[in-house]
């Protein structure tokens, strides 16, 4: 008797859940798709960015939406787990008209789905590889649905190469700056590597091998030791943040001079609290043209937008939550366009994010980069800046308290320009 | 299936030796495999997009899976190393296809073969190994093939990942979910049959012997070595298959994915689906598919709800949602830890045997 | 040949390789006694590892009391473990058990994350001089303390199990459950304690890797480190172990030296382990030290 209610019990919750789990909304909204990585291993930049998209959804529909239509926004978090991210993209393809996505791996399995049904995919994956709509540069695939608000990977690294250039100038060193890259042997820290590399020569560097160190924390002296053997002067830290506090530590305490050079995922505001004095002095680029804690005009929209999810205003955002915003505004934006020139759908969508040059949000002037991207190149930002960590004192207490008594600071150092080079285009 | 004494009813007596092994113990149970298939065909024209997405995982995953239960279940071996094969049938008929201009028809067995030869060659040294050496040996390969992939770009497309062809018959392009669905569908029969079959011969016979007690059977003459080389080999030949239609389903294939995490999601389906079962290995799959699917609809009902503000769970509720399918696979395995395919025979034998059952 | 960088690289891998021998050490004492390769052993480096962080930064209790009550806290974690879990599982497949282990390890993984959040957290400072100077090289002084406790470890493991009775009962349930039980050892005891041991040594390590590199949900991959130093040692001894994490740890080292210095193949840090283990395993199946099982009919 037992084995037959448990196998009956068990199987009537599975058919029961199944039977909820697709769920077709037939509302009056523009559906939305959002995958974010709440829970699974990149949770610590994914919460943030996740929240400043769902927040941003939330602001846009309580101004009324889009062209009278609110934003019918699915939210999964999908862990990082590939498999979970195509069953929620089939829950959604046929409905939803675009959606805001997050990492490497979602992005990259779903590329020739959204390309095939034509759903504009707006990723926080900057690989320079979804940056050719067409082909033909060095990236040979198509993407002319991949959208993503930032400088890509390698434009980002090369921006550090070319600050490390004129710093090599104004120190007055002699002869040539050694560079070396150090990261893991994994598809994101090496998506950068081989352009900063080839720009490093290109300026003069002499380029050292470079050392790998894994994804996760560990101990890292050897990779310090050797790098201080090699006598290298810049190094670029390819990995993500919690490897990259390990490596900062350990060489700290070997006693490496060396500017580091962080990435967009591998250095913020909580890294620099977990690193501490370690973490002093690392340059690292930042997506947009403020942090939380400035007082430019359109940082008051941004804390309007944080008011959805922390009504008492006191949270500190990391500047994952601020791109985040960013990129569903310019999503927004493209879909007014959409509904004034055809209805809202994939493709108009994605005609819409060609229409303006050097755009920013309506009412994040300050904030939000101007970017631009057209039906050949959907490289947006070749402008971002530099910022260096300033860590003072201890770093226990919440970031917010942190930054406010000024123990962790960041100071913009330069504000990068790159050329729209079309050999730098798609890797 | 065979490879388990099936339960005979009364009178259903077997005369002739060829009868006795046939893959299907009783004609009901071939008549019930032959509706199941045709009520699957049927599965295009009736659910949707997301149902027959998971119905695809479900079809490449439970190949790859079948490979590793004849490994594991059958022959006795233990392999933490099995999304490694998996991404290198995926990456090996991306580039037959690609760089070699192979139909896509042909590219999915061949991928199949060149993972067979990666396998025989980590199955050589494997195959003296026993328990625990065992495992941390394909440990070992896990992760000497991710770094083969990471560091090989001619091959894998290093960072950038390769774009993979769809399928497509003489020219015929199949593309679509609902198309691709037969494909799937047919290389799940035609290897799941060939495993079934595989344990009726006297090489399936012999790996089971070897599975069972291996100094009698090397005693009576079974060679250790060669079978289970080759139980690593005909594995590994599932998971490329299994790998290269997740290929060419997706459209791309990149390095990132075929972690340590996805290799011990192969060993869950199988443990729970019953080890040494065929069948055993569709159910497995299909519960460790649906298993995160029905927590992400569970979780979604109850945010927002009355709960979710008494317990003020906000986002606890995603964690909360992990720890569950963690906790599941617990208890599952506490109260049938033989698995589904024990549970399945369990229920089967009850109404079988109704009223004298107990 | 650069002398000096090699020679700090060993010193360095020989104080990394004491932690990993350590963890290893935990791994192979569940193993010999019950069979089970536990997967969930980062975990419990973690459990610890956000225990004693919890303790200094909630309560600011000074650090050794933090610890001792953390690894009490872990003993007790790892009996309640296996008394809940791992009990009613007794007797049945080990691959079953294994995958309970597996099961055990996310429920974990979330419950940490939930319970602590997803981001790295540093620990407070605890000791008054963060580094200290050995033989020229600077390292961590938490892995002066960790070396000298490990060596304690050792040497109490070592006099536990060929001195104390409870120490020859887990030698005589790993050899034959069923021999020892009719000798009337309590084998429930026995797994409980070995579970309850094996938590509690891990924490150590983790609140160790925690105090250098931060605390955060990735750190249970320093259990992954673990096998090849147990392969390498044998599974018959708890010093074979032990001596697997000391090569390991000088192993990876000296890989990266070899690389950096004239292969130039890049990555042998996380590698080489692993193709040495497999080279090591064609040779000798049974490891370095492991004794060969002579098998009767």
């Amino acid at each position: 008797m037992r084995t037959n209610t448990t196998a009956a019990a068990l199987l009537l919750s599975a058919g029961a859940m199944l039977s909820v789990a697709p769920v077709a909304t037939l509302g009056q909204g523009i559906p939305v798709g959002h995958l974010t990585d709440f829970s699974g291993p990149t949770a610590d930049v994914g919460g943030p960015y996740g929240q400043g998209v769902a927040d941003a959804i939330a602001y846009i529909n309580r101004q009324g939406g889009v062209g009278g239509k609110k934003l019918e926004a699915e939210t999964v978090d999908y862990s990082y787990q590939v498999p979970r991210a195509i069953a929620a993209y089939k829950n959604w393809s046929g409905r939803v008209v675009a959606i805001q996505g997050w990492g490497t791996a979602d992005t990259e399995a779903l590329v020739g789905f959204i390309t095939k049904d034509k759903i504009p995919y707006y990723s926080a994956s900057y690989a320079a590889t979804l940056t050719d709509p067409v082909g033909g540069s060095k990236s040979d695939k198509a993407t002319p649905y991949n959208f993503f608000y930032g400088p890509t990977y390698s434009d980002a690294a090369r921006g550090l190469v070319q600050w490390a250039a004129e710093d090599w100038k104004k120190k007055g060193g002699q002869g040539k700056g050694k560079y070396v890259h150090m990261g893991a042997n994994h598809p994101y820290p090496n998506s950068p590597k081989a352009a900063a590399e080839e720009y490093a020569k290109e300026l003069g560097f002499e380029v050292l091998a470079p050392i790998q160190f894994a994804l996760t924390p560990g101990d890292y002296t050897a990779q310090c030791l050797t790098l201080k053997q090699s006598g290298a002067h810049y190094a670029y830290l390819g990995n993500t943040a919690g490897s990259n506090i390990s490596v900062l530590k350990a060489c700290q305490t070997v006693g490496v001079q060396v500017q580091f050079l962080g990435n967009v995922w591998g250095m913020d505001e909580n890294a620099m609290k977990a690193a501490g004095s370690a973490a002093n002095n690392v340059v690292y680029p930042v997506r947009t043209s403020a942090i939380w804690t400035d007082k430019v005009p359109g940082m008051a929209l941004m804390r309007e937008i944080s008011k959805m999810s922390d009504p008492g205003g006191t949270a500190y955002r990391a500047s994952h939550y601020i791109a985040g915003v960013c990129s569903t505004l310019f999503m927004k934006e493209a879909m007014e366009w959409a509904v004034a020139n055809g209805g809202v759908t994939g493709d108009n969508i994605r005609k819409g994010m060609y229409v303006k040059q050097n755009w920013t949000p309506k009412g994040t002037e300050g904030v939000c980069k101007p970017s631009t991207w057209t039906a050949q190149d959907h490289r947006s930002n070749l402008q971002f800046d530099l910022y260096r960590v300033e860590v003072k004192g201890a770093t226990d207490g919440s970031i917010g308290d942190l930054i406010a008594k000024g123990a962790i600071q960041m100071k913009r150092v330069a504000t990068i320009e790159l050329p729209r080079k079309k050999e730098w285009h798609g890797w | 299936m065979a490879g388990t004494v099936a339960l005979r009813p009364c009178g259903d007596f077997r005369t002739s030796y060829g009868s006795d092994q046939t893959v299907f113990p009783t004609r009901m149970s071939l008549a019930f495999c032959v509706l199941g298939v045709a009520a699957l065909s049927l599965a295009p024209f009736v659910f949707g997009k997301y149902v027959l997405s998971l119905l695809i995982q479900i079809g490449y995953l439970g190949i790859a899976a079948l490979g590793l239960n004849i490994l594991v279940g059958f022959t006795g071996q233990i392999s933490i190393g099995h999304a490694a094969f998996f991404g290198f049938g995926a990456f090996a008929s991306a580039f037959i296809s690609n760089k070699l201009n192979v139909p896509v028809f042909f590219a999915i067995p061949l991928a199949g073969l060149a993972t067979t030869a990666v396998g025989l060659l980590f199955g050589v040294p494997a195959a003296r190994l026993k328990g625990l050496y065992l495992a941390i040996a394909t440990l070992a390969a896990q992760f000497i093939l991710q770094d083969f992939f990471a560091r090989a770009g001619w091959f894998t497309g290093g960072v950038a990942g390769t774009a993979a062809k769809s399928f497509s018959v003489f020219g015929v392009e199949i593309s679509g979910d609902q198309h691709y669905f037969y494909v799937v569908l047919a290389y799940l029969v035609i290897l799941y049959l060939a495993a079934a079959n595989l344990m009726r011969t006297r090489d399936g016979r012999a790996l089971v012997a070897v599975r069972d007690h291996y100094l009698s059977a090397e005693m009576m003459g079974i060679n250790l070595t060669k079978y289970r080389t080759m139980s690593f080999g005909v594995s590994a030949f599932y998971a490329g298959i299994g790998g290269a239609l997740y290929a060419h389903y997706l459209g791309f294939v990149s390095v990132e994915g075929f972690d340590i995490l996805f290799s011990i999601q192969f060993l869950a389906m199988i443990i729970i689906g019953g080890l040494g079962s065929v069948m055993g290995t569709l159910m497995g799959t299909v519960f460790m598919v649906l298993l995160p699917e029905v927590m992400g609809g569970l979780a979604k009902m109850l945010s927002g709800s009355a709960i979710d503000r008494l317990l003020s769970l906000n986002e606890g509720i995603v964690f909360l949602r992990e720890m569950t399918i963690g906790a599941v696979i617990v208890l599952f395995l506490i109260f049938e830890p033989d698995g589904l395919a024990h549970r399945w025979r369990q229920i089967r034998a009850y109404w079988k045997l109704y009223p004298f059952s107990h | 040949m650069e002398w000096t960088l090699l020679f700090h690289l060993v010193l360095s891998g020989l104080i990394v390789g004491a932690l990993y021998g350590v963890v290893a050490m935990c791994f192979v004492l569940i193993y010999k006694a019950s069979q089970v390769v536990n997967f969930a052993q980062g975990e419990f480096m973690l459990i610890g590892a956000w225990a004693c962080w919890w303790l200094l930064v909630k309560f600011q209790l000074p650090f050794v009391l933090a610890f001792l009550v953390t690894l009490a806290f872990m003993m007790l974690f790892g009996l309640l473990i296996q008394v809940v879990v791992l009990k009613p599982l007794i007797g049945e497949p080990v691959i079953s058990v294994i995958m309970v282990t597996i099961g055990l390890s996310i429920f974990f993984q979330a419950l940490m994350k939930w319970m602590f959040g997803v981001s790295a957290q540093p620990f407070p400072p605890i000791f008054a001089a963060p580094d200290m100077n050995l033989f020229g090289l600077q390292i961590k002084t938490v892995y002066a303390m960790s070396t000298l406790i490990s060596i304690g470890i050792m040497l109490a493991f070592a006099w536990f199990f060929k001195f104390s009775r409870m120490g020859l009962a887990m030698r005589a349930t790993a050899f034959n459950q069923q021999v020892a039980q009719s000798l009337g050892i309590s084998v429930r005891k026995v797994f409980a304690l070995s579970w309850g041991i094996s938590a509690m040594v891990s924490a150590l390590a983790g609140v160790v890797v925690g105090v250098v590199s931060g605390v955060s949900p990735a750190l249970s991959f320093f259990g992954i480190k673990v096998f090849p130093a147990v392969i390498l040692g044998g599974l018959d001894s708890i010093v074979g172990a032990v001596v697997g994490g000391l090569v390991i740890g000088v192993l990876e080292n000296v890989a990266h030296y070899a690389d950096s210095q004239w292969l130039r193949w890049g990555n042998l840090y996380e590698i080489a382990p692993f193709y040495v283990l497999i080279l090591i395993l064609m040779v000798r199946p049974y490891g370095l030290f492991g004794t060969r099982d002579i098998e009767r009919v």
